[in-house]
C-alpha cells in the first residue's frame, strides 16, 4: 500500500477535524455487498462520498431499521441537532414518542445516563407534561433518569437547552417548542447543533405544529401516527385491539437520503424498531393463500412447482468460502471508491 | 403634617418643625388645627409604608451587625455587642452611623448603652449619649417615666401617686410597687438597668458564616460585583474547609450608597464551598435579575453570607485528577439554572405508590428528590401484585384531565363512537378497555361524598393518534350523567 497506516490516520483525523470546523454532516459510504468487513476495511468505511469530511463509524445512530438506517446513510447523527417535527399539536404523542425511543436506543449504549426534557409551559400546558409511568412502560426510561425543564418563556428554554446540549453527562436532550417563533432561527438552531457537536451529544428539537423552515440541524423528520396493527395472540389478531405504536417517518431534510416515507413500530419490551412489513409478513403467512401447486384433478399427476430447484451450498460450507475470497481482489487493488481520496 | 384616625376624629400624628412652629401638637384635632391655621397641608397616616421604611433601614443596619430587631413603628434595636472595634471604636460607630442617616436624609436620635432599656431611654431622652457599663442609674435618674417602656396607664397612676422621675420609682420600695403597678414596671426598671438580661430578637436569623468587603469607590457594573463575589467566596473557602463544611444556601446583600439593600439568595443541589462555582451561580442569578437591580449610586458593601450549610463529602480524584462523578456535573447544571429560572426550573418525578394516575408520580423540584445513586428501597413485602400485562399508561398527562363532548356510545358502558376535543371531531376506529379506576377512599374527607369511579379506554382515531380518556361516573344510576374527560395522549 502507498499510504501507510499512521499517514493514513493522520489525514483521517484531520479531515474529521476540518468536518468539524465547517460543521459538515459526517457522511458514511455504504458498503458494497459481498465485501467483507474486516478491521481495514471499516477504516476505509470512513471516507465520505460527498463534503469530504470523515467520520468514526459510530458517530451515527442506528435506527435499526434497514432502509431507513440506509436512506440516512447510517442512521441520524449522534453528535448533532435533529429536528422531529409534528404537524398539529395533536401528535405530540407520537412526536414525542419517536424522540423518546430513539433516546432509549442512545440509552442502550450509555446506561444511567439522564434525559433532559424542556419545553415552555405552552407546550406542556397543550400537549400534556411527560408521564413518568408511560415512560418506564413503554420506553424503560426511568424516572430517575428523567430530568424535566418547564420554562416560562422561549428565551428560557433556548438557555437551558444550550446550557445542557455542552452538558457530555447527559444521554440526551430534548427541547420542545410549539409552532415557528422568531427566536428559534437559524443562529439559535446553529448554536444548538455547534453546542452538540463539540459535546457529542444529541439534540431532538421537537417542534409541534411547525412549518418546516431553515436550521442548522442537518436532519428533520416528520413524524405523524400510524394505525397500530392488532394484538398478536395465539388464535391471530386481536380484532378491536391497539398493538404496538406505530410511526409513519418522513426524511423532509437531509443532506444524504431523498425524501422518503417509513412506517415503524416501536417493540417496547425489546426497545428497538422494527419495520412494518405488508399485510401479508406482518401476519406470517399470506392473506390469501393461492395453493403453489394446483390440485390434481380428472386423475392427472400434480403439475411440478414453476421452477428448477438447485442444490445451494449451506452459507458455511467451505465451499462458499473458498469461492467468496477467489473472487476477492487483492488487498492492494481494492476498487478506487473505497481507498481514501484527497480533499479538495 | 400627617393624620391618622383615632375613635371617630381625625388626628394629627406626625407633624414637622415648621407646623411646630406653629404651636400644634401631636393628638389636636384636625378640625382644630384647621381652623387655626386653614393653610396646612395633611396627609393621611400609611402605617404600612412607615413599616416598609423601617425595614429597608434595618436591612441597611445589617451592615453594622447582623442583630437588627425593629422596636415599634419607629425604632430600631442594634446588639453591636463585638462589633464596634470593627468601626474603629463605640464612638466612630455612632457617629458613622448618625452621619449616614443623616445624609440619607433621616433625623435619627441614637443611643449606646449596655442594656436595651437604657439604650432606648438614652436614644429618645437624651439623644447621642454613650453609656458605659455601671451608668445606667445615673442616666435612668432623671428621665421621665416614659423612658421605662411602661403602658400609659401605669405611668399615669405612678404620676397620680407622686412618683415623676424614673430615679423617683427606684428609690421607692419594690414590693408595694409590684403589688400596685404590676410585675411589667419592675421587668421593665430591671432590664433597663441590667439586672435582668434582655434578648434582642433579630429580624432575620443569623448567617453561621459570611465575609464582607467594604469599598471605599463604590462599584456599580454587575461584572464588577460578580469579581467580588470570588473573591468573598474564596476567603469563604477557608472558613467552610475548617468547618468541613459546604454551603446549601447563599445570600448575597449588596448596600446601596443611599441605603437601598439588595438580597439575592440561591441554593445548591450539593453542599459546595468551591469559589468558581458560586462565582458561576451568582453570575447567572445576577444575569435573571438585571432588571430589578438598581444599581443606583453603586453599591459600598457586598457581604456573602452563608444561610445553611451541611457536611461536605470529600471526593477522592485519581491520579489524573480527575474526580469521576457525574451527579455532580448534573446538580451544578442543575443549580445554575435554578438560579436564572428559579426553583422549579428543573424538576425530577418521584414514583409514588398510587393507583390513580395522576397521583402516581409525583414532580418534584430537582435539589428535592431523592439522589440518583440510593434507589429507595422497597421492602419486598408491600410489593405491588404483579401482573402478566401491566396496564397501559400514556405517556403526556394532560395536568387537569379535559372534558370532550361524548354524543353517543355502542353500549352504555362501552367507548364513544365519536367525541369532540378542543372543537374537533374525532371518530373512534379501535378501543380497548375499560380499566376501571376508583377514587381512594383513604383520602377523601371523611363524611364527603365519594368521588365517582373512572373507567379508563385506550382509543385510536381514524388517523392513528391514540388518546386515553375516561369516563367518570355510571350510566343509569341515581346520579347525574356522566361525563368524559381526556386524560393523556399515547405514543
Amino acid at each position: 500500500m502507498a499510504i501507510s497506516a499512521v499517514a493514513r490516520e493522520t489525514v483521517f483525523a484531520l479531515r474529521r477535524q476540518i468536518a468539524k470546523i465547517e460543521g459538515t454532516l459526517p457522511e458514511r459510504l455504504q458498503a458494497p455487498a459481498g465485501v467483507p468487513l474486516d478491521a481495514d476495511a471499516s477504516a476505509d468505511l470512513t471516507i465520505v462520498r460527498r463534503g469530504l469530511a470523515a467520520a468514526l463509524p459510530d458517530a451515527f445512530l442506528p435506527i435499526g431499521v434497514d432502509p431507513l438506517d440506509a436512506a440516512l446513510s447510517g442512521g441520524l447523527p449522534k453528535a448533532a441537532l435533529s429536528e422531529i417535527h409534528g404537524l398539529e399539536t395533536r401528535d405530540a404523542g407520537a412526536v414525542a414518542g419517536f424522540a423518546l425511543s430513539l433516546a432509549s436506543l442512545i440509552l442502550k449504549q450509555a446506561q444511567g445516563l439522564p434525559v433532559l426534557w424542556i419545553g415552555t409551559t405552552e407546550i406542556f400546558r397543550e400537549a400534556g407534561f411527560p408521564y413518568a409511568r408511560g415512560l418506564q412502560a413503554s420506553f424503560g426510561i426511568g424516572p430517575e433518569q428523567l430530568l424535566f425543564s418547564e420554562a416560562p418563556k422561549l428565551v428560557d428554554a433556548l438557555w437551558v437547552a444550550e446550557e445542557a446540549a455542552r452538558m457530555t453527562t447527559l444521554a440526551a436532550v430534548i427541547l420542545e417548542i410549539r409552532g415557528n417563533p422568531l427566536r428559534l432561527d437559524l443562529t439559535a438552531t446553529r448554536r444548538l447543533h455547534a453546542r452538540a457537536q463539540s459535546a457529542g451529544r444529541p439534540v431532538f428539537l421537537l417542534r409541534q405544529a411547525a412549518e418546516p423552515e431553515p436550521t442548522a440541524a442537518p436532519v428533520r423528520l416528520i413524524v405523524s401516527p400510524a394505525p397500530a396493527v392488532p394484538r398478536e395472540t395465539v388464535a391471530g389478531p386481536l380484532a378491536g385491539s391497539i398493538g404496538r405504536t406505530a410511526f409513519t417517518i418522513s426524511i423532509d431534510k437531509s443532506r444524504t437520503a431523498l425524501p422518503g416515507q417509513f412506517t415503524l413500530e416501536w417493540n417496547p419490551d425489546e426497545r428497538v424498531f422494527d419495520e412494518r412489513r405488508g399485510e401479508e409478513g406482518r401476519t406470517g403467512r399470506a392473506k390469501n393463500p393461492v395453493p403453489v401447486v394446483s390440485l390434481s384433478g380428472g386423475r392427472k399427476d400434480p403439475a411440478a412447482a414453476p421452477g428448477a430447484v438447485l442444490a445451494f451450498p449451506a452459507p458455511r460450507s467451505p465451499y462458499a468460502i473458498s469461492s467468496a475470497t477467489g473472487d476477492q481482489p487483492p488487498p492492494g487493488q481494492r476498487a478506487a471508491h473505497l481507498s481514501p481520496r484527497r480533499a479538495g | 403634617m400627617i393624620s391618622h384616625r383615632q375613635g371617630n376624629a381625625q388626628r394629627i400624628s406626625a407633624l414637622d418643625e415648621r407646623a411646630e412652629a406653629l404651636h400644634l401638637k401631636r393628638d389636636m384635632g384636625i378640625a382644630d388645627a384647621r381652623a387655626m391655621h386653614p393653610s396646612i397641608d395633611i396627609v393621611e397616616a400609611d402605617p404600612e409604608a412607615d413599616r416598609r421604611l423601617l425595614e429597608g433601614l434595618a436591612d441597611w443596619c445589617d451592615r453594622y451587625t447582623p442583630l437588627v430587631a425593629l422596636d415599634g413603628a419607629d425604632g430600631l434595636f442594634l446588639d453591636v455587642t463585638g462589633c464596634t472595634h470593627l468601626f474603629g471604636g463605640e464612638r466612630a460607630m455612632l457617629d458613622d452611623i448618625l452621619s449616614r442617616f443623616f445624609h440619607q436624609g433621616f433625623d435619627v436620635r441614637a443611643g449606646l448603652a449596655p442594656t436595651p432599656g437604657a439604650a432606648w431611654a438614652a436614644a429618645r431622652f437624651c439623644g447621642d449619649r454613650i453609656v458605659v457599663s455601671g451608668e445606667e442609674e445615673a442616666l435612668l435618674a432623671p428621665l421621665p417615666l416614659a423612658a421605662l417602656r411602661i403602658a400609659p396607664e401605669t405611668r399615669a397612676s405612678l404620676e397620680s401617686v407622686g412618683l415623676r422621675t424614673a430615679g423617683a420609682v427606684m428609690a421607692a420600695p419594690r414590693a408595694p410597687l409590684a403589688r400596685r403597678f404590676g410585675a411589667t414596671l419592675l421587668l421593665r426598671l430591671d432590664q433597663a438597668l441590667g439586672r435582668l438580661d434582655e434578648a434582642v430578637s433579630p429580624r432575620l436569623p443569623v448567617a453561621p458564616l459570611s465575609v464582607e468587603r467594604h469599598l471605599a469607590e463604590p462599584v456599580t457594573l454587575t461584572e464588577d460585583i460578580e469579581r467580588l463575589v470570588g473573591l468573598l467566596a474564596t476567603t469563604l473557602k477557608t472558613d467552610l474547609e475548617r468547618r468541613g463544611e459546604g454551603a446549601r444556601r447563599l445570600a448575597l446583600l449588596l448596600f446601596r450608597v443611599d441605603g437601598a439593600v439588595s438580597r439575592i439568595a440561591l441554593g445548591t443541589s450539593r453542599p459546595m464551598r468551591d469559589p468558581r462555582l458560586i462565582q458561576k451561580l451568582f453570575h447567572e442569578r445576577l444575569a435573571a435579575l438585571e432588571q430589578d437591580i438598581d444599581a443606583g449610586y453603586g453599591f459600598d458593601l457586598v457581604r456573602l453570607s452563608v444561610l445553611a450549610a451541611a457536611a461536605f463529602d470529600m471526593a477522592q480524584a485519581d491520579l489524573t485528577g480527575e474526580v469521576t462523578d457525574d451527579g455532580a456535573d448534573i446538580a451544578l447544571f442543575a443549580d445554575r439554572i435554578r438560579a436564572r429560572l428559579g426553583e422549579g426550573a428543573v424538576l425530577q418525578p418521584v414514583a409514588v405508590e398510587s393507583h390513580l394516575p395522576e397521583r402516581a408520580v409525583a414532580i418534584v423540584p430537582f435539589s428535592e428528590a431523592p439522589r440518583r445513586t440510593t434507589p429507595p428501597k422497597r421492602p419486598d413485602r408491600v410489593r405491588a401484585p404483579t401482573t402478566i400485562f401491566p396496564p397501559e399508561r400514556p405517556i403526556r398527562l394532560f395536568r387537569a384531565p379535559e372534558p370532550i363532548e361524548v354524543p353517543a356510545t355502542e353500549m352504555p358502558e362501552g367507548p364513544p363512537l365519536h367525541f369532540r376535543w378542543r372543537r374537533a371531531l374525532y371518530r373512534v376506529t379501535r378501543a380497548e378497555g375499560p380499566e376501571r379506576i376508583a377514587a381512594e377512599w383513604w383520602r377523601q374527607a371523611p363524611g364527603g361524598a365519594a368521588a365517582s369511579t373512572r373507567d379508563y379506554f385506550r382509543i385510536e382515531d381514524a388517523d392513528g393518534r391514540r388518546y386515553w380518556l375516561y369516563r367518570q361516573g355510571l350510566y343509569g344510576g341515581s346520579q347525574a350523567a356522566p361525563r368524559w374527560f381526556m386524560h393523556g395522549v399515547f405514543a
